[in-house]
């Protein structure tokens, strides 16, 4: 008896473990492919087929015709600038390198939409983050709030005069039935672009692969922040990688907007006041009068 | 009415109020479009950020420039603001109804500024300073500091807005609309007002400056 209980917790802790650890990842990507619009455009970056070629940051100069800063190197590679707005994210790991491609996530809770003054960005129908660089004021509040770190600004420290820049998910192309210029000059099939919902259905099948000999390996972006638009298969946890764990819209944009609302509430209340004042001092004082 | 007047405001004051405006209202209309959802479209291309920040160095740089040029009248401006009796109380007590169209006897005599426009001058001189260290820290440290402490700011130099837009309601109401304040936007035009309205408003100031004449 004494035997079969302790048996019995073995293999229910063990089972926990299971269920902690490996196939509910699986199960909250294939849930999240359920719940995924059938319209929202996606890319799936697989870490593991990343050979480091800096293709996808070519590319994307080539494509937004952005100059060429600096020639990547791994040691140093180029951080997201203005004019740079996809690079990778190292590191080396005993004695090769690892990379994972970094740009904008396009969010589906996006803070950086959630802020944005002047509506420069915004949702596109098809899911990601679409910028509209003419519209764009230069408050920076977009860079301040991203909980990335993506949006980039050229600033003039003196007259505050600033512009903003990010991946633009390669809008024309994507609206025009073709990929976006990184994931079409990815060599290795490490960036997948395509229906968020079948690269989540695509991710699930890669991740039980990976997971029977790396139970370390995740998916990134099927659930963070409302689902990105920009997923990631890693071998190792998010942190390993640069990334938050549980990214978050942070609280003061949610205060903020319960300000701005707060002040088109004290506007009219003040105005209103005033109407009724004006209204009864000026009768009771015509009446004093007479 | 009488024909002589009582000086209520020297010439280098009344400027001073109408630039300090003048740049207020800037800031107020550049800064409303960011604000209030729905207008951001205006700020478009960033133009009216830099008239923003133009005007707050007219609005900041101004009231720091009035210290050397003014140093009495600046100097009692702080102190009005900050010194409070018993008069005060009974002032907040009677207001309500008094701008109602109330009794006038029951307000008590104030100085050179009533308790209204003594809290005016608090809201002016916080929320001032609110604006001038967020703002300066969202112009000139973003990318310095860390993402947080930027948008507190932006957050905190929004409230200050609704404050100080609001309480700027009240001022342009009472000084210049309401049924009650007859003489108040004309003395900050030319600097004079009515003995019989001094009397009225400002008796204890009223009777201090009549002291200063035989002296």
């Amino acid at each position: 008896m004494e035997l079969k209980r302790r048996d019995f917790l073995k293999i229910s802790t063990g089972a926990a473990g299971l269920v902690l650890l490996q196939p509910s990842n699986i199960d909250k990507v294939c849930e999240a492919a359920e719940n995924s619009s059938n319209e929202d455009l996606a890319m799936l970056v697989d870490v593991s087929k990343c050979i480091g070629c800096w293709w996808c940051y070519v590319a994307c100069k080539q494509y937004n015709g952005l100059p060429e800063t600096a020639t990547p190197k791994p040691d140093d590679p180029p951080p997201l600038a203005p004019d740079t707005w996809t690079t990778l994210f190292t590191k080396k790991q005993g004695n090769t390198w690892k990379f994972r491609k970094q740009a904008c996530m396009h969010c589906t809770d996006a803070a950086c939409v959630n802020v944005c003054p002047t509506g420069a960005l915004s949702h596109n129908k098809l899911g990601f983050v679409q910028y509209e660089r003419d519209k764009c004021s230069g408050c920076g509040y977009c860079s301040q709030y991203c909980p990335f770190e993506v949006p980039q600004l050229q600033t003039n420290k003196v007259s505050g005069d600033a512009l903003m820049d990010k991946c633009t998910f390669c809008i024309d192309r994507v609206t025009n039935g073709q990929q976006t210029a990184c994931s079409e000059a990815c060599p290795t099939g490490a960036i997948s672009f395509g229906k968020r919902k079948e690269l989540l259905e695509e991710a699930s099948t890669r991740l039980a692969e990976l997971q029977k000999t790396n139970p370390d390996a995740c998916l990134y972006g099927a659930n963070e922040l409302g689902g990105l638009h920009v997923m990631y298969i890693l071998e190792e946890s998010p942190e390993k990688q640069g990334l938050p764990a549980d990214p978050k819209v942070p609280a003061a944009a949610m205060v903020h907007d319960v300000f701005q609302w707060l002040g088109v509430g004290a506007v009219a209340a003040v105005l209103a006041g005033f109407g009724l004042n004006y209204l009864v001092a000026r009768a009771r004082i015509a009446k004093e009068e007479k | 009415m009488e024909a002589r007047t009582v000086e209520r405001f020297k010439k280098r004051t009344i400027w001073f109020h109408w630039i300090h405006t003048a740049a207020f209202l800037l800031l107020i209309i550049t800064g409303a479009i960011l604000f209030f959802p729905g207008c951001g479209g205006a700020a478009a291309g960033g133009a009216t950020r830099i008239i923003h920040h133009i005007a707050s160095v007219i609005f900041i740089g101004g009231a720091i420039l009035y210290i050397p040029l003014n140093p009495k009248r600046a100097l009692q401006f702080v102190k009005d603001t900050l010194t409070w009796g018993k008069d005060d109380i009974g002032w907040l007590l009677a207001a309500p109804d008094y701008y109602f169209g109330g009794p006038e006897d029951k307000m008590p005599p104030q100085g050179h500024i009533n308790t209204g426009q003594k809290m005016w001058q608090a809201v002016v001189l916080g929320t001032g300073v609110v604006f001038l260290v967020t703002g300066a820290i969202m112009w000139f440290a973003r990318g310095s500091i860390s993402e947080g402490v930027f948008q507190w700011c932006m957050v905190i130099h929004g409230l200050a807005f609704i404050v100080a837009l609001a309480m700027l309601f009240v001022h342009i109401y009472l000084g210049a609309l309401h049924p009650r304040m007859t003489e108040s936007l004309r003395s900050m035009l030319n600097g004079k007002i009515s003995p019989k309205y001094a009397k009225h408003h400002y008796g204890k100031w009223y009777e201090e400056s009549l002291k200063e004449e035989k002296d």
